[in-house]
């Protein structure tokens, strides 16, 4: 994290790549607006992808360490049920996380 | 507003990770992206390829190429403003401009555009700040990443037409996973797509 080349390597390149995805329909937006397959996946993707991104993630963190899936699913189960709920970011994801600092710090 | 802590939560783990607060500004301001921005610290810290987390960032951002579609026609026409507004179009953003009324003059929508990354760079340095003051040893903070896809999962799903999408994700996931481990999300994005498009030629006929 000391090495600032390759640190502004990384934040640029990833600059670059929300940028482009982000401006991608504002340079194509006759050919993607008259395609109803991109409509339909515009209604489709954005929740397969979210649940997909939230499935990974949560396996790569269970795979971390031995006490198996409980605290993953325990403290994502809460979030869900906050944000639910409450509509509010900010209180189910720092509800969520302090659950899951406070089961992986326990013993 | 509700930017300010999810920003200090960035700042402070990219300082707790070795990184110095200046980067954590510069990303900030470069990059953007709440969830892309999560996903880069533990990836930096592993000293992983430009290359992996440019691919990385391309599917947690993929989402972002719906945002624009449906924004086109309320966007600003001023060159500057048209283009920053584009790039600041993050989850946060895209729910606050499409709750607004169809009327609303496009200079304000980027004024918010730029409002909220505002508040995003401000509690990044906030966030790096006291993140330098004192190592927290504890396990699991990266967490914060799972809790954010949660949370937008959930918004997703309120906002849903059909429950399709998350059926096919969670097999998709199930199928990728069990062909090819490392490249689960990859295959797994894939497969989504391919159920998207065959489900819309059903839908069609």
């Amino acid at each position: 994290m000391n090495d600032t080349a390759y640190l502004l390597a990384v934040i640029f390149a990833m600059g670059a790549v929300t940028f482009g995805l982000r401006a991608l329909p504002f340079l194509s937006a006759h050919w993607l607006r008259r395609s109803p397959v991109i409509q339909h996946l515009g209604r489709f993707l954005p929740l397969a992808i979210m649940a997909l991104l939230l499935v990974h993630s949560a396996s790569g963190a269970a795979r971390e360490h031995a006490t198996g899936p409980w605290p993953e699913l325990l403290a994502i189960g809460l979030t869900c049920l906050l944000q639910w709920r409450s509509r509010n970011p900010l209180l189910s994801i720092v509800t969520g996380t302090a659950l899951y600092v406070l089961l992986r710090n326990w013993h | 507003m509700g930017y300010i802590p999810l920003g200090m939560v960035f700042g402070f783990l990219f300082v707790q990770a070795g990184g110095s607060w200046l980067m954590a500004l510069l990303a900030s301001l470069v990059v953007y992206a709440g969830a892309a921005q999560y996903m880069m610290v533990p990836m930096l810290a592993a000293g992983m390829p430009v290359s992996t987390i440019a691919l990385a960032t391309v599917l947690v951002n993929l989402r972002h190429i719906f945002y624009g579609l449906s924004l086109l026609d309320t966007f600003p026409r001023s060159f500057v403003l048209r283009w920053y507004t584009a790039f600041a179009l993050t989850d946060e953003t895209y729910s606050v401009l499409t709750t607004l009324p169809r009327d609303t003059p496009p200079r304000r929508l980027a004024l918010l555009a730029l409002l909220n990354q505002g508040w995003w760079v401000l509690g990044t340095l906030l966030g790096a700040l006291i993140g330098t003051q004192a190592q927290v040893p504890l396990d699991g903070l990266d967490f914060v990443l799972c809790a954010l896809f949660a949370v937008l999962t959930v918004e997703q799903w309120r906002a849903r037409s059909s429950p399709l999408p998350l059926w096919t994700a969670v097999i998709s996931y199930a199928l990728a996973a069990a062909v090819a481990p490392r490249h689960a999300l990859v295959l797994a994005i894939l497969l989504s797509i391919v159920v998207g498009v065959v489900a819309h030629k059903r839908e069609k006929r």
